[in-house]
C-alpha cells in the first residue's frame, strides 16, 4: 500500500510541471504559426533565392531547348570580369557612392527641417501633410521611369543641339537649363562669409536638386514627425519658463530627443538611396542584365554593390550610434 | 420701493428714460467686464498684439507658412505641367509663347493612349492584381507582425534580423533567381511532375481568359488533358524521379499569370514587406499587454482574440499598410515587367508608349513625346490620387501613430 502511494506521488507533481509548461509552450507555438508566412518564404523562396544568386554568380548558366537550364561552375571568372574588365563598372560604382553622399546627408536634414516646420502650428497644416505625402505614393516605379525616359530623351536632345551648334558647346556654365540657380549667384551672396567653396556648391546641388530630394524624403520626414510628437511637451514647457530661446530647446531638446530618428532615417534612407530605381548604379545594373539576357554579369556586379552597401551601412550605424542618446524608461 | 422707482421713471422724459437706460447698460457691461477681469478691447489690443514677441512670433509664422507654400509649389508644380501640357495639341509644343495652357487645347493624347495602348485592360488588370496583393500583404504581415510583438519564443531575435535582411537586400540583386524561380517554380522537385498537371491547367485556364468565373471549366479541361497525355499520377512520379536524380532542372512556369505576385505576397517577401512587417511590430508593441489579457481571462483563444480585438482595434494601421501595398503594387514596373513576359497580358505599366495614331515626326517631337508619356503616367495615377484623398488621412494618422519612434 505504502509503495504505490509512493509511487503516485512523484506522477502527481510531473503532471503538474507539464501543465506548466504547456501553457508557454502553447503561446510560443502560436507565435511560430503567426510568424510562418514569412518563415515559409524565407527558407522556402527567399534563402534558396539568395544562396542560388550567389551560386550563379560564380557560374555560367545556359538555357537548354528542352526547357530547363544548366550550371557551368567558372569561379571568379563574372567578378573578375566585373572589376577589371567592364571599364564602366568600377566608374559607375564611384559615382553611384559619390551620389549617395550627396544624398543622405541633404535628405535626412531637409526632411528634418520639414518635419519641425510641419510640427509647428502653421494654419493648412494638414493640407501641408497630404500634400509633402504625395510623392511617397506618387513617384515610385513607374512613374519614376517615366521621367527617367524623359529626361534622357532630354538629354538625347540638347546633346544633339549642341552637336550642330558650335555655340552652345562653349557656354559651359549654362549647360543645365532646369538650373534654378547657378554656383556664381549664391558665391556672390557668399563671398564675404569665410565658408568654404565646396560647402557653396553643396548648398547649390541642393537647391538645384530640391525636387528629386523632396521626392525621396517622404518616409523620413513622416519618421521625424512621429518622433517630434513623442516628445512630452512638459519638457519644452519648462525650457520656456527657464528661458531658453527657441534655438536653445531645438539643439539641447528636440536634437537628443530625435536622435534614434535620425540613426532610423540615415539607414533607411541609405537603403532607399540604393535600392532605388534613379540610383546610376541600379540603372546600370538592369541595362546589364536586359543587354545580356539574363546571364550572370548582373548578378556579380549587384553583389559586389550590395556587399558595399552594407559595409556603409554598418559604418554609418556604427558612426551614429555612438552619438544616438536613448531616453532612459523605467521599466 | 420697487413701485416708486418705476413711478418715477414713468414720469421721466422719453429722452431721461433712453439715457437712464444706456447708462445702465454701461454700468452692467463694466461690472460685468470686472467680475470677469477683462480689459476694454484696445487695451488688450495694445498689450497683446502690439509687442515684440507678437511680432516676431507673427513673423517667424509667415515665414514658415510662406516656405511651406513654397515647398508644396515644388512638389505640386511637376504633376500641373504634366496636366497642363496633356491637353496640349502638337502645335502648342512649337509655340514659344505657350507656357502652361494651351492655346489649342485637344483631348486627342486621352484618347489616343485610351482607345490604342488599352487602358482599360490595363486598369481592370491592375486594379485585380493590386487588390488581391494588397489585402494578401496586409493580412500577412499583420500576423507577422504580430507574431513577432506578443510572443516569446526561441531564435525570435535573429529571426527578425532576418525579416531586416529581406528588407535590406534589393530585389535586383536577387533579379536572374526570381526570374528562374518562377519560371521554373519548384520546391524540393515536388512541383517538377505535378507540373504537368498544372501547365495543362494553366494553358485552359489562359485560353479561357475569362477569368475567375471560367474556373470549374478550366479544372475539368485541366483534368482531361492530363488525363489523355500521361495522366498527373505519372507525372508526378517523373517529377520525383527528376527531382532526386537532378537532371535538368524543369517545373512550373509561374511566368504570365498572377501566382508569382500572389506567391511572393502570401509569403510576406513582396516588394518592401519587411517594412511592413516592422512598422506592424512597432505598433503592437505599443498595444498594452493588459487588452489581451482580458480576452484570456474571458475564455478567448489566441487566435479569437487576434480576429475579435486586435483586427478591429488596428484599423487605421491595417488601412496604412494597404495602401502603401496597393499604391506601390499599382506603379510597380519591376516584378511586372519580369513576370508578364507576353504582349497578352497588358498592366498599367505597359500602356506607356507612343500611341500608333499620333504623328510625332514634327518639330518639337521630344517634348511632344515626353508628353504623350507623361500623360500615360497621370492616367495610371489618377485612380491611385482619388484613392489616395480619401485614405490620406488615415494613412498619415496611421504612420504617427506605428510608433517607428520605438
Amino acid at each position: 500500500m505504502t509503495n504505490v502511494k509512493e509511487t503516485k506521488k512523484p506522477k502527481a507533481t510531473p503532471k503538474k510541471k507539464v501543465k506548466e509548461r504547456s501553457l508557454t509552450t502553447a503561446k510560443s507555438r502560436s507565435g511560430w504559426v503567426f510568424i510562418a508566412p514569412f518563415l515559409v518564404g524565407f527558407f522556402l523562396i527567399y534563402l534558396p533565392m539568395i544562396v542560388e544568386s550567389i551560386q550563379f554568380s560564380f557560374n555560367e548558366i545556359k538555357i537548354l531547348s528542352g526547357g530547363g537550364y544548366q550550371l557551368n561552375f567558372v569561379g571568379w571568372e563574372n567578378y573578375e570580369y566585373a572589376l577589371a574588365e567592364n571599364a564602366e563598372f568600377v566608374k559607375t560604382l564611384w559615382s553611384s557612392l559619390g551620389q549617395l553622399l550627396f544624398n543622405v546627408p541633404a535628405i535626412v536634414i531637409f526632411s528634418l527641417f520639414v518635419a519641425v516646420l510641419l510640427n509647428s502650428k502653421v494654419p493648412g497644416r494638414a493640407i501641408f501633410r497630404a500634400i509633402f505625402f504625395i510623392p511617397v505614393i506618387v513617384s515610385t516605379g513607374i512613374i519614376e521611369s517615366i521621367d527617367l525616359q524623359n529626361t534622357l530623351a532630354d538629354t538625347m536632345q540638347s546633346m544633339a543641339e549642341s552637336a550642330s551648334s558650335t555655340i552652345g558647346a562653349s557656354t559651359g556654365g549654362q549647360s543645365d537649363p532646369n538650373a534654378l540657380i547657378s554656383v556664381m549667384d549664391v558665391a556672390r551672396y557668399f563671398n564675404n562669409m569665410a565658408v568654404g567653396r565646396e560647402l557653396v556648391q553643396y548648398v547649390v546641388k541642393i537647391v538645384n536638386n530640391v525636387y528629386g530630394i523632396i521626392n525621396k524624403s517622404g518616409v523620413q520626414m513622416l519618421i521625424f514627425l512621429a518622433g517630434l510628437q513623442s516628445v512630452s511637451p512638459a519638457i519644452y514647457e519648462s525650457c520656456q519658463i527657464d528661458g531658453a530661446t527657441a534655438w536653445e530647446t531645438f539643439w539641447k531638446i528636440t536634437f537628443p530627443m530625435i536622435s534614434p530618428m535620425i540613426l532610423v532615417n540615415t539607414v533607411y534612407t541609405v537603403i532607399d538611396n540604393f535600392t532605388s530605381k534613379s540610383n546610376t548604379m541600379m540603372t546600370f545594373i538592369s541595362k546589364i542584365y536586359n543587354d545580356t539576357h539574363g546571364t550572370v554579369r548582373a548578378t556579380a556586379m549587384a553583389w559586389i554593390y550590395f556587399l558595399i552597401v552594407i559595409a556603409i551601412l554598418a559604418l554609418v550605424a556604427a558612426l551614429l550610434g555612438g552619438y544616438v542618446f536613448y531616453q532612459r524608461r523605467d521599466k | 420701493m420697487d413701485v416708486d422707482t418705476n413711478l418715477e421713471i414713468a414720469q421721466l422724459s422719453k429722452k431721461e428714460r433712453k439715457a437712464l437706460e444706456r447708462q445702465q447698460k454701461k454700468e452692467a457691461a463694466l461690472r460685468r467686464i470686472k467680475a470677469q477681469d477683462k480689459l476694454p478691447f484696445w487695451t488688450l489690443f495694445r498689450y497683446k498684439y502690439c509687442t515684440w514677441y507678437f511680432a516676431k512670433k507673427l513673423g517667424l509664422g509667415i515665414f514658415r507658412f510662406v516656405l511651406l507654400v513654397g515647398l508644396s509649389y515644388v512638389i505640386i508644380f511637376p504633376y500641373l505641367s504634366k496636366i497642363f501640357s496633356s491637353f496640349m495639341s502638337r502645335e502648342d509644343f512649337v509655340d514659344v509663347t505657350v507656357q502652361l495652357i494651351a492655346k489649342y487645347p485637344t483631348l486627342d493624347t486621352y484618347r489616343a493612349i485610351i482607345e490604342n495602348n488599352g487602358y482599360f485592360q490595363g486598369l481592370l488588370n491592375s486594379t485585380i492584381l493590386s487588390l488581391v496583393c494588397a489585402t494578401i500583404q496586409m493580412l500577412a504581415c499583420t500576423l507577422v507582425g504580430y507574431g513577432f510583438s506578443k510572443f516569446k519564443f526561441r531564435f525570435k531575435n535573429i529571426l527578425f534580423m532576418l525579416v531586416i535582411f529581406t528588407m535590406i537586400v534589393p530585389h535586383e540583386t536577387i533579379q536572374l533567381s526570381l526570374f528562374m524561380k518562377f519560371r521554373y517554380f519548384d520546391v524540393w522537385g515536388l512541383f517538377g511532375g505535378v507540373g504537368n498537371f498544372f501547365t495543362n491547367f494553366f494553358k485552359c485556364f489562359q485560353a479561357d481568359s475569362g477569368g475567375f468565373a471560367a474556373w470549374g471549366e478550366s479544372i475539368k479541361n485541366a483534368i482531361a488533358a492530363s488525363t489523355e497525355t500521361n495522366g498527373a499520377f505519372l507525372g508526378f512520379l517523373r517529377g520525383l524521379k527528376e527531382g532526386l536524380f537532378s537532371g535538368p532542372i524543369t517545373g512550373l512556369n509561374l511566368l504570365n499569370s498572377d501566382w508569382p505576385m500572389i506567391i511572393m505576397s502570401l509569403t510576406c517577401i513582396g516588394f518592401k514587406n519587411g517594412l511592413f512587417i516592422y512598422i506592424m511590430r512597432q505598433y503592437f508593441n505599443g498595444v498594452p499587454d493588459e487588452l489581451e489579457e482580458a480576452a484570456y481571462v474571458d475564455g478567448a483563444g489566441v487566435y479569437k482574440t487576434f480576429v475579435k480585438i486586435i483586427l478591429p482595434m488596428s484599423a487605421t494601421m491595417l488601412v496604412t499598410i494597404f495602401m502603401f501595398a496597393f499604391a506601390w503594387q499599382w506603379s510597380d514596373s519591376f516584378y511586372t515587367g519580369m513576370f508578364y513576359t507576353s504582349s497578352k497580358s497588358i498592366l498599367l505599366p505597359n500602356i506607356v508608349k507612343i500611341p500608333a495614331t499620333l504623328d510625332t515626326k514634327y518639330a518639337a517631337q521630344t517634348a511632344y513625346e515626353s508628353a504623350i508619356r507623361n500623360t500615360c503616367g497621370l492616367l495610371i495615377l489618377a485612380p491611385l490620387v482619388v484613392l489616395y484623398l480619401f485614405a490620406q488621412r488615415t494613412m498619415i494618422e496611421g504612420v504617427e501613430r506605428s510608433g517607428i519612434t520605438g
